[in-house]
Order: C-alpha cells, then structure tokens, then sequence
C-alpha cells in the first residue's frame, strides 16, 4: 500500500499500535506490518518522522532506555494521546462506514 | 548481547556495511546537534535490531545488512524525511533564545532610556523607546510559531519547517533592526558614556552577532529543507 494513501490516518495508526504498550521505533514498523498482514509495510522515512511529530505536539513521549548495550528509544501514549486516539476511532467508524455503504457493489436506484 | 551478537557471529563486513552506511546518514543530517545525535542513535538502534531479526530467520549475516539497509532506504532519503523535524526544532530552539535573551539586552536599555517619573504611559515609552512596536512585533511572531509548531498544534494549524525558519529569519533580522537602531539612536543623542551604555551597547552587540549567525544557519537550513 502506497504511504501517500495513509495520509490523515498515520498519526491513529500509530497512536494505535503504542496502546498496547511501549514500543521503539523500528518495532512500531514491525507492528504496522504484522498488524495488516503486511498491507502496511511503511518506510523508515515515513515512520520515525511521524512518531517525532507525535511527541512534539504531546500525544506520545519517550524514554532512553539500555537494552543489550544499545541505547533505545521507547515510545509511549501520553493521556493526552489516549484521548486522541479514542477521537479518531471515532471519526474512522463513521467515515469507513459511510465509505463502504458507497462503495459496496449494489444497483443504484434509477434517477427520473 | 544483541551488538555483540552482530560483531562476533557475522564478521566485518556486515559490522562495517552497516557502519558506512550509518556514517553516510550522519553526514546528511542537519541541525541542532543533540536532535541529530538522538535521530543517529536511534536509527542505528533500529538497523542493528532489523540486522539481527535477519539473522535470526536464517539470512547470512552480510545478507542480512544488506536487506535491512535495504528497508531503511538510503541515507539521503532518510535524511530528507527528517529535515522538516530538524528545521522545526532548529527554528523552536532559535526562537526560545531570543525570547530567554530578549529581557536581558531591554532591561539594560530601559534602565538607560526609561521615560522621566512624570511621563507615564505606552506614549511615553514608545518616545524614549522607539523600537517597541518592532519588540512587540518579534515578540508576536515568536510566541504564535512556538504555539503552533509545539503542542498546541493539535488545536492549531501547523507552522510547517519552511515558514518557521522564515519567522526564525524574520526574528533574527528584528532583532537586529532593533539593535542597531538603538545604538545609532543612543550614539547620536549624545547620552555621557557610561557603564550602564556600555553593558547595554555590548549586550546588542552580542545579540547582534548572534542574530547574524541565526540568519545565516537558518539560510544553510532552508537550502537543505526538500518541502
């Protein structure tokens, strides 16, 4: 799936895929892909990038941690994000509803 | 340990792919230093765990590096991708060490130029202080790129890199502005020289080259901002 036709809906991709728990960067891409079936198979220059948007504007923050001698940086929702997060769910309900009620295969009533 | 893992099982040449690769990326990377270090540790953290995972699904060691070099795409593109987070967190620091600068070159001339005991009133400040609607104006354009490139940007539209760094510039040249102007003003009114003109003179010195500094960085920034 090309990245341009995510745009809009990254940031609660994201947002979704830290609910769990705290991820770092490369496993948040990882999570993408594995939690599509590998329909989102996003690049690096797409993924870090965002998730840096996401702690400046306060919807996740991370942490240093040191894990087999490197130095990892652990992203997680903020309360501030989990509200986000709740408001997008939301928003996608609705629109993917309207969406798939237009696009479902069906005869269109005849217009006089 | 999962570094060592990459070290002992896969040789050099896997270790040293991924190390010219990573030297390639922190080349191309500008901006604040600890934003850039932080970018470069934590990218080399996710290529050494995409190597490993790799490795661990049977791939040679080399081919491992190759392919998760690979999904990273190249330096140059990776870099690309973060220029606009650098050039907001240039044009956030910039501007956060003229607003933290800022009362320390007034306060010097407002002790030197404040309006008598008896004339009260913006009327009177903006006399003895010609600069301030220019103050104000610097003051604005700081405080509405900072709220609209940090958080509040979830209310907010968004300041993207290109416009913050041209605020970033149009701050710098205020404050240059103002600075000069108030040397040439108290300069040419013939105020005695005193120690409290010359902290006030070399407090806008100083900002003055640093001012000269900001635009020029900031200019560097913008050749290299894609958007």
């Amino acid at each position: 799936m090309r990245p341009e036709l995510l745009k809009g809906h990254l940031d609660a991709l994201l947002l979704a895929v830290l609910e769990p728990g705290p991820q770092h960067g490369y496993a948040v891409i990882e999570s993408l892909r594995s939690g599509s079936g590998g329909a989102l198979d996003l690049p690096t220059g797409t993924v870090y990038p965002a998730l840096h948007r996401l702690e400046r504007a306060g919807l996740i923050a991370s942490d240093w941690q040191t894990v087999g001698g490197r130095r990892r940086r652990a992203y997680h929702l903020t309360p501030a994000g989990q509200i986000a997060l709740s408001e997008q769910r939301a928003l996608w309900d609705k629109f993917s509803t309207a969406v798939t009620a237009l696009l479902k295969r069906r005869t269109w009533p005849a217009t006089a | 340990m999962a570094s060592d893992c990459i070290a002992t099982s896969t040789g050099p040449r896997p270790k040293d792919a991924l190390a010219a690769y990573l030297s390639d990326l922190a080349a191309q990377l500008h901006g604040p230093r600890r934003r850039r270090e932080a970018i470069f540790t934590e990218l080399r953290d996710g290529l050494e765990q995409a190597t490993e995972d790799r490795i661990a699904t049977g791939l040679a060691p080399d081919q491992a590096a190759a392919a998760a070099i690979s999904q990273f795409g190249s330096p140059g593109a990776v870099a690309d991708a973060f220029a606009g987070e650098l050039t907001t967190a240039y044009a956030r620091r910039t501007i956060a060490w003229f607003i933290a600068t800022g009362p320390l070159v007034g306060i010097w001339w407002l002790l030197l130029l404040h309006p008598g005991p008896w004339r009260t009133g913006l009327i009177a400040l903006v006399a003895a202080i010609p600069v301030i609607p220019l103050i104000i104006a610097a003051i604005a354009t700081a405080g509405g790129t900072l709220a609209t490139t940090g958080r509040l940007i979830r209310w907010l539209p968004e300041t993207g890199p290109r416009r913050a760094l041209a605020a970033t510039i149009a701050i710098a040249m205020l404050c240059m502005i103002i600075d000069l102007t108030m040397i040439t003003m108290v300069m040419a009114s013939g105020v005695p020289t005193g120690p409290l003109m010359m902290i006030a003179v070399a407090a806008s010195l100083i900002r003055i080259v640093c001012s000269i500094t900001s635009v020029r960085h900031a200019n560097l920034m913008r050749v290299d901002d894609p958007d």
